[in-house]
């Protein structure tokens, strides 16, 4: 297999930190240094807006808000240490659910609808560093080098909440990442942990620490396959990993070995390393992400590589089929493109679906990176 | 600020400090063309009055300078970029508290640079070149060293083609908090971060101001 370019937008001026593919329409977002936000459609890779105004330093981190009716939110995380909502009303028909033509038909007003500056979240001390909504929209997370993160919680016309300030970590946290059914939460640190939240009757406490890498988490992506919850990190160590959640531990299950997790009462929760991904990195490993599609693994980092990884069955001849109870696995990778933005060091990747120009989803899906050259990258896994 | 850390460090004679500077300069194609690259970066009173306007300090001078130029950087300097031209690059930093040079106080040492370079293949036609400095902070417990760190960062950030990727580190043994100084020093979004803070900007462009 082999990842093939099949487009790139046009040129920022500045290092693009990351991109954020809509839930359900064909645009992708962008955050950069030239504090502007990007919004290009995925069906012709045209630019469709550009938002700028609401911060004073760069911009370093965005999330679209899932589940929204009869609108598009955003949320942008600056070094300006606030964090922004972005509002743009339809003002007919809604953004629709489900039925392509309408959403095409949406998207064409889009060009016209105004981007406003809605909310700003402030709080923390210093640089925002990433922002991410739960799977239901109802909650935002951020993070900041002043080592917390804060739970908002949408109450409704523009007012938010602070629900939560996490102050876990010994350093600056990097990312959040929500899981994508449960009201869990995932956060990656320069203290070289991951650190997993929930909420335990009223209040939201650390559940999990995951600890193993040996350098900055830079980046966590969860797996969307049930219950089955497993979470890939990435990190300044050059190594990609997968943790999986362990099954709840019996009442009488004293005689197993005691849980490194620390937490409280029955809210802990027990996760582990469970692979590594081959190494062929060289540099920082910036960003990973894990396919909600396809179960692919995609990471990117400074030595400009992008890697694409899939779980193989790992038997060799010989050897039992089944023989754990989870059966052996193992990670292979698939694809491999080196100088993926040329000389420049690569600050994310992610999947998105592919869409034809009528706007509506087609088989396969694409991958977007952003590198220090000012460009997002669009790369399609060929067989 | 208060006292000065260090107030009587061992200073080098600047005629002994190893240099291709002046005398050579109109041989050294490269020299001259990185000079020609430095010669279009912005003011340093850019860096540090107008941190809000459309380009902001480091970046801007990474995408005008050196990006829409380096097609044919790439190929008339590649391989001509060694350890004595990274030296005379950053050697002529100031330091922060005395007037005088990173070369000068020893911070800054020829022996302590390495360059390699790798060779373009099918697979990869833009490798990347690697430097690494290595910095010897004047005392052990030198506060200053992250801002000498920083500066000589920003400086080759500025100066370099983008295919290079730049580690500075503090020299093993010469500090008390090297681990720490020297993740600080190449977590890029801490740097990106500090490059748009207006104060220590203004301090770096000082320090990077005597730079030749």
């Amino acid at each position: 297999m082999a990842l093939k370019l099949v487009g790139s937008f046009p040129v920022q001026p500045d290092r693009v930190w990351c991109a954020a593919p809509h839930p359900h329409l064909p645009l992708v977002a962008t955050a950069s240094t030239d504090r502007a936000v990007r919004i290009y459609s995925l069906r012709d890779f045209s630019l469709v807006s550009t938002i700028e105004g609401g911060h004073k330093r760069s911009i370093r981190s965005i999330s679209w808000k899932p589940n929204t009716k009869g609108e598009n939110v955003l949320a942008t995380g600056s070094f300006d240490s606030s964090t922004g909502i972005w509002h743009q009303e339809h003002r007919h028909a809604a953004g629709g659910d489900g039925e392509e033509p309408l959403e095409s038909n949406a998207e064409e007003r889009e060009e016209d609808e105004e981007w406003r500056f809605a909310v700003v979240l402030d709080g923390h001390d210093s640089e925002v560093k990433s922002v991410a909504w739960s799977a239901g929209g109802s909650f935002l997370a951020t993070c900041s080098r002043d080592k917390t993160v804060w739970i908002w919680e949408d109450m409704g016309n523009e007012n938010y909440e602070t629900i939560a300030v996490l102050q876990d970590h010994s350093q600056d946290v990097k990312m959040v990442a929500w899981h994508p059914e449960e009201e869990l939460l995932a956060s990656s640190s320069y203290d070289d942990t991951v650190r997993l939240y929930k909420e335990d009757v009223d209040d939201w406490v650390c559940c999990a620490v995951l600890t193993g890498h040996t350098s900055t988490v830079w980046s966590i992506s969860f797996e969307k396959n049930g219950h089955q919850s497993r979470l890939a990190s990435a990190s300044d160590d050059q190594t990609a990993r997968i943790w999986h959640r362990k099954p709840k531990a019996k009442e009488e299950s004293s005689t197993q070995p005691p849980s490194i997790i620390k937490g409280t009462g029955d809210e802990t929760e027990n996760w582990e390393e469970q692979s590594c991904l081959p190494k062929v990195h060289t540099r920082t490993i910036y960003s990973v992400d894990w396919s909600k599609k396809t179960g692919l693994i995609a990471t990117a980092g400074g030595d400009g590589q992008i890697v694409v990884y899939q779980e193989v069955d790992g038997a060799k001849d010989g050897e039992q089929p089944g023989a754990g109870a989870e059966g052996r696995k193992e990670w292979k990778i698939i694809a491999q493109v080196p100088a993926a933005h040329g000389v420049y060091e690569i600050n994310s990747v992610t999947w998105c679906p592919k869409w034809d120009k009528k706007g509506t989803t087609v088989d396969g899906e694409l991958l977007l990176s952003t590198g220090d050259d000012g460009v997002v990258n669009i790369f399609e896994l060929s067989l | 600020m208060s006292d000065i850390i260090n107030a009587n460090p061992t200073i080098l004679n600047p005629s002994d400090l190893p240099t291709r500077h002046s005398e050579s300069r109109k041989k050294q194609s490269s020299s001259a063309h990185i000079a020609d690259t430095i010669s279009r970066l912005p003011a340093p009173k850019a860096l540090l009055y107008d941190p809000f306007a459309s380009s902001p300090g480091e970046d801007s001078a990474y995408s005008s300078g050196a990006s829409d130029r380096d097609g044919d950087e790439d190929e008339t300097a590649a391989e001509d970029i060694d350890e004595q031209e990274i030296y005379d690059l950053i050697s002529t930093i100031s330091d922060p508290e005395h007037p005088l040079s990173l070369g000068e106080l020893a911070v800054i040492n020829l022996p302590h640079i390495h360059v390699t370079h790798t060779s373009p293949t099918p697979q990869n036609p833009h490798p990347m070149s690697h430097v690494l400095v290595e910095i010897t902070p004047t005392i052990n417990h030198c506060s200053l060293a992250t801002v000498i760190g920083l500066g000589v960062r920003v400086r080759l950030e500025q100066a370099l083609p983008p295919r290079f990727r730049i580690d500075v580190r503090i020299r093993e043994g010469t500090h008390q908090s090297t681990d720490q100084v020297n993740k600080q020093l190449n977590d890029k979004e801490r740097v990106a971060a500090a490059c748009e803070n207006e104060t220590l900007m203004g301090v770096l462009s000082n320090m990077l101001a005597t730079c030749k």
